[in-house]
């Protein structure tokens, strides 16, 4: 009872649970362009995914398996739905998940039937990892809606994200962890999994019996998939940014009922890969362009970021788009030779930048 | 059904008087007139005869004593003073005025002006003090407390027997003790007229003013050329005036000169100062206030005798209300202001149709393309914020900027460019008069118009007061396109009563219709309201039959025409409406058409949030303006359409790199001229088929260039 009217008072007042403010970007956060003045390595139509098998680049784009060694991009298979997340194992295989659905795990690039599929109860599969025991872990976003729905889910306060372990040797399927608010990328980290919860804008450690403890929270986007980094640590990214117009929004659900139910999705008041494409996307007041320019520092609609996190998961330095950028929704990186090599969804780019020049404002 | 429901709701319940009431001043007097409320309504409950006319013209009697004294005291508390020695000044008066009649045997009218010259002399030693030798008020007042006192102790001890030994008869002097008309005591009668015109004098005369000021900062007051010392050192003298009053009728009544006469009367008239609003801090206050605070002190001790209460229980009643009140009080003047922003807003129920397609493909007279993609800039980065252009018959170009200029740029290339006029203002709509005179609409000051050599002088800044609102609506706050009949009579949208320019954004949140169409009649000078309730009224252009004008509601994404003359005048009828985005001004066309910029575009989000006035009066509470959701005025597009409601040509561009925003469009000579408020440039595109010798004022007034 007291619960229910601290919730109203709550609501009514815009305290508690209602509120809607958004860390600023500050600290290891602090703002720059370092993104937009990354090298666009190739521009493709719908790029996934990226990995890296130490000699070259794997990459997902749409239903089309490229390789990249330094050159041009080759074509190295082609499936028949798009391919939703990417890793390759210690034998030299590599696992695909197709659709969000299906993980499939080959032993070579190019073998057309796979050693083993994992199906059941994957819905929406957007990462692949592997853990240190050589099993993969798998993140599966919602149980409700497919991998390019993610949108929906968030409207809809989905909790319906899973962790999945996958074993290639028993093929056995294991579920180790659930209702998470948007799983979206892992990592191992020791004998544990790393994990983004994107809808609680956290990071959650997850040990192999299941137990969970967060290792950073309040972050000020959603954060994505997750790649180890050199001299310990890891690259996380983040996919989407918070604004206060949608954490406002999240608490409306009238608004957003009808909105999900008479309004098309491009233009929902939720956050986006990228933006700017249509006068039918909500505009917000800083967006107005003045004297011919719109601010940076403008409530994102979409957003890019890196973040660095040291061993211990907290913010090092990060690299970042900022709202009158282009390189938004960098959902995965990966370090390749001397280079961070990312991919920027919005615009449909692979970017590069060369590590030696990265987190040089924070040296003595 | 349930949009049925939110639309009833919204229509008839009217959300916005709300804000409006608690921002007018006198709602400062809301609490202490409830406190008065419920303490007479208490007291006619407990005491059986608290309503008799006998007890209440005793209680006007009393009332009508303390309250001179009372608007002694708040005169000087408003100016930033107080005044402790009112109770000796009104034991000095009232021995005064005895000694006067009783002893010296003066006439009455003699007595009353003698008594009150000795107040205002009292009250000027007070003045001289703080006023100029600039005592604090406490310490001053405190000091002549006591002198006053003294001397009134002295006094008594010699003539209280000769006093007390006359009974004079005189009728003019008992009417002024006990007289009455009509059953109004004269003391109340008088204190009403007083009161009257010492509200007039502190709410519409300067030096009431003054006295506001002052005690509101006085330092601004002094640098604004107030004479503040002169003032203040008055209001002393006033305060002892009016205690003096206060004493001849007090004298009059009674006729005694007691010992105890004045004693703690400060600590009476202090408390009912401060029960009624008035802070002590000055600056604040008003008549009503003090006359409140008088009736709740009044009442409260009158009706605590009644009851046979002690003094001491009383005076710790009085304490207690005292306290109470000022707790509240202090709570209400502090949030009062947070409480109307939070209020004030007030969204309303606003419901569009599905917008026509713009989609390239979809087909339709909005489908997109890039005919404004080459669009050339003229003083790119050295004009700020041209809402309209306009060009006279030299081809030379004006332009409004937001630092207040009218800039002008000379052809052939539009390079040369010089300050015109400057007015201070930031200029929207403009228009050149038969006599080459350009009027031009200001935000936030109203119609002007500039002389072809470059002179400005005000056309208008006012427009008759509307009988049912609640804000005064007589100033223009946000006057925004015109064009001039034939008959001179000059047709100008004010595109909201409730914002001023630059809060726009809340107007459009609220899509209520708060903007009006005014009319001006240059030849006589008047200004009249002609339409009102418009949905931010913006472009505006007379029609073809010299009868009526075609003007733009913003938000309401439609064109309507008014007839101002002929047989179909005083109707409106819509010309086209549902526009797929923001309709800003209209010109005419070479063809006998007309030009509308388009300055946004609507969102499905938007227009579902117009649909949900809840939503958006939360968002307005809890999200910060800059992240509102906005009308997007990023994009937007000029189209041509006709009197009939059609669309003849839309002209867009995609990408809106070159130039972002149109809010006004100006053809001349073949060429388009494009303004845009939030812009640094002015675009210029090549028209086909156009008249190359289209100049708009010059076909307006029928003239050949």
């Amino acid at each position: 009872m007291i619960a229910a009217i601290r919730e109203f008072a709550n609501r009514l007042l815009g305290r508690g649970d209602a509120t809607i403010t958004v860390p600023s970007f500050d600290g290891a956060l602090k703002a720059n362009q370092m993104l937009e003045a990354a090298e666009t390595l190739l521009e493709c139509e719908a790029p996934e995914d990226i990995v890296s098998d130490g000699r070259s680049l794997l990459i997902a784009d749409g239903e089309r398996l490229l390789r990249w060694a330094g050159s041009s991009p080759t074509e190295v298979r082609r499936f028949e739905r798009p391919i939703s997340a990417l890793a390759v194992l210690p034998s030299g295989g590599v696992a695909i998940a197709i659709n969000g659905t299906e993980v499939h795990i080959y032993e070579t690039l190019t073998t057309q039937t796979p050693v083993s599929t994992f199906t059941g109860e994957l819905r929406a599969v957007n990462a692949l990892a592997l853990a240190a025991d050589g099993a993969l872990i798998a993140t599966d976003g919602s149980s409700s809606y497919k991998v390019d729905d993610w949108a929906r889910d968030l409207m809809e306060l989905g909790d319906t994200g899973r962790v999945f372990r996958l074993d290639p040797r028993t093929r056995a399927m294991q579920q180790l962890a659930g209702g998470l608010r948007y799983a979206f990328g892992a990592v191992a980290n020791g004998n544990d999994v790393l994990v983004s919860e994107s809808w609680r804008h956290r990071l959650v450690s997850i040990a192999p019996d299941g137990t969970r403890r967060v290792v950073l929270d309040h972050l000020p986007v959603y954060p994505s998939r997750l790649a180890p980094a050199h001299g310990g640590g890891f690259w996380l990214t983040a996919f989407i940014a918070r604004t206060q117009l949608v954490e406002f929004v999240l608490r409306e659900p009238a608004y957003r009922r009808r909105m999900i139910a008479e309004i098309e999705p491009d233009y929902w008041v939720a956050p986006r890969l990228r933006s700017g494409q249509s006068f039918k996307e909500p505009l917000q007041g800083a967006h107005i362009k003045t004297m011919g320019v719109m601010k940076p520092w403008a409530p994102p609609r979409s957003y890019g970021l890196v973040i660095r996190l040291g061993a211990d998961g907290l913010p090092r330095h990060s690299l970042h788009s900022r709202a009158d950028g282009v390189n938004h929704g960098i959902v995965a990186a990966v370090e390749f030779g001397g280079d961070l090599v990312m991919i920027a969804k919005g615009p449909g780019r692979v970017l590069r930048l060369p590590l030696a020049t990265l987190g040089q404002e924070l040296l003595p | 059904m349930r949009d049925t429901l939110t639309r009833l709701r919204y229509r008839y319940w009217p959300d916005h008087l709300l804000g409006e009431i608690l921002s007018k001043r006198w709602t400062e007097t809301a609490v202490p007139v409830l406190l008065l409320l419920i303490v007479g309504f208490a007291l006619s409950r407990v005491l059986e005869h608290f309503l008799s006319p006998a007890s209440l013209a005793d209680t006007a009697r009393q009332a009508g004593e303390i309250g001179f004294i009372g608007l002694g005291m708040a005169l000087v508390v408003i100016v930033g003073g107080i005044d402790l020695s009112v109770g000796s000044m009104f034991a000095l008066t009232d021995f005064c005025a005895l000694y006067l009649l009783d002893v010296l045997n003066w006439p009455v009218p003699a007595v009353v002006v003698a008594t009150m010259v000795v107040g205002g002399l009292l009250g000027a030693v007070n003045g001289l003090l703080i006023g100029y030798l600039r005592l604090r008020a406490f310490i001053a007042t405190l000091i002549t407390l006591i002198i006053y006192r003294s001397a009134f102790d002295l006094l008594i001890q010699r003539y209280s027997n000769a006093i007390a030994s006359s009974l004079p008869d005189i009728p003019s002097w008992d009417f002024i003790g006990g007289g009455d008309v009509l059953g109004i005591p004269s003391v109340a009668l008088l204190y009403v007229v007083v009161a009257i015109v010492g509200h007039v004098f502190l709410t519409r005369l300067r030096p009431g003013w003054h006295i506001t000021a002052i005690g509101g900062s006085r330092r601004s007051a002094y640098n604004s050329g107030i004479p503040v010392r002169r003032t203040i050192a008055l209001c002393y003298v006033a305060s002892g005036v009016l205690t003096s009053i206060g004493a001849l009728f007090f004298a009059a009544r009674l006729g005694t000169v007691g010992g105890d006469i004045g004693v703690g009367l400060e600590v009476i008239v202090l408390t009912a100062t401060v029960l009624g609003g008035i802070t002590l801090g000055g600056g604040k206050g008003s008549v009503v206030k003090s006359l409140v605070g008088v009736l709740i002190v009044l009442l409260m001790t009158n009706g605590l005798t009644a009851m046979n209460a002690r003094g001491g229980v009383n005076r710790m009643a009085l304490a207690t209300i005292l306290l109470a009140a000022a707790m509240v009080d202090i709570r209400w003047q502090k949030n009062r202001t947070r409480i109307i922003s939070k209020v004030y807003v007030a969204p309303t129920y606003h419901a569009l149709p599905p917008p026509p397609p713009t989609e390239i493909g979809k087909g339709g007279p909005f489908e997109q393309n890039d005919k404004l993609r080459d669009v050339s800039l003229i003083g790119l980065g050295r004009i700020e914020a041209p809402e309209d252009v306009i060009l006279d018959r030299n081809d030379v170009l004006y332009a409004g900027s937001r630092h207040g200029d009218i800039i002008r740029f000379y052809p052939p290339d539009y390079e040369r460019m010089e300050v015109f006029a400057h007015i201070g203002g930031q200029p929207l709509g403009m228009a050149f008069d038969s006599q080459d005179n350009l009027y031009v609409c200001i935000g936030g000051m109203g119609l002007y118009r500039i002389a072809p050599e470059g002179t400005v002088e005000k056309a208008t800044d006012e427009t008759n007061r509307s009988l049912y609102s609640v804000n005064d609506d007589s100033r223009l706050r946000l006057a925004d396109d015109l064009d001039i009949t034939d008959d001179g009579l000059i047709f100008f949208s004010e595109a909201t009563v409730r914002y001023e320019m630059d809060e726009w954004p809340i107007d459009g949140l609220e899509a209520r219709g708060n903007g009006r169409i005014i009319c001006y009649d240059t030849k006589s000078g008047t200004t009249q309201t002609v339409l009102r309730g418009l949905k931010f009224p913006n472009g505006v252009a007379v029609a073809s039959d010299g009868q009526s004008i075609l003007f733009a509601e913003t938000f309401g994404c439609s064109i309507k025409r008014y007839w101002f003359a002929g047989p179909k005048k005083g109707a409106v009828e819509t010309v086209m409406d549902n526009l797929p985005g923001y309709p800003d001004n209209i010109n005419l066309a070479s063809d006998g058409n007309y030009w509308l910029a388009l300055v946004g575009m609507r969102s499905p989000s938007l227009d579902l949030a117009w649909k949900m006035p809840g939503f958006r009066r939360r968002m307005a509470k809890r999200v910060p303006i800059d992240e509102w959701l906005f009308p997007n005025i990023n994009t937007g597009c000029v189209v041509k359409f006709n009197e009939q409601g059609q669309i003849l040509e839309s002209l867009w561009d995609l990408k809106g790199v070159n130039h972002p925003m149109i809010t006004s469009m100006r053809e001349h000579r073949g060429y388009l001229y494009l303004g845009g408020i939030a812009n640094n440039r002015i675009g210029r595109i090549k028209l086909e088929n156009a008249d190359p010798d289209f100049v708009h004022y010059d076909r307006r007034w029928r003239r050949h260039s």
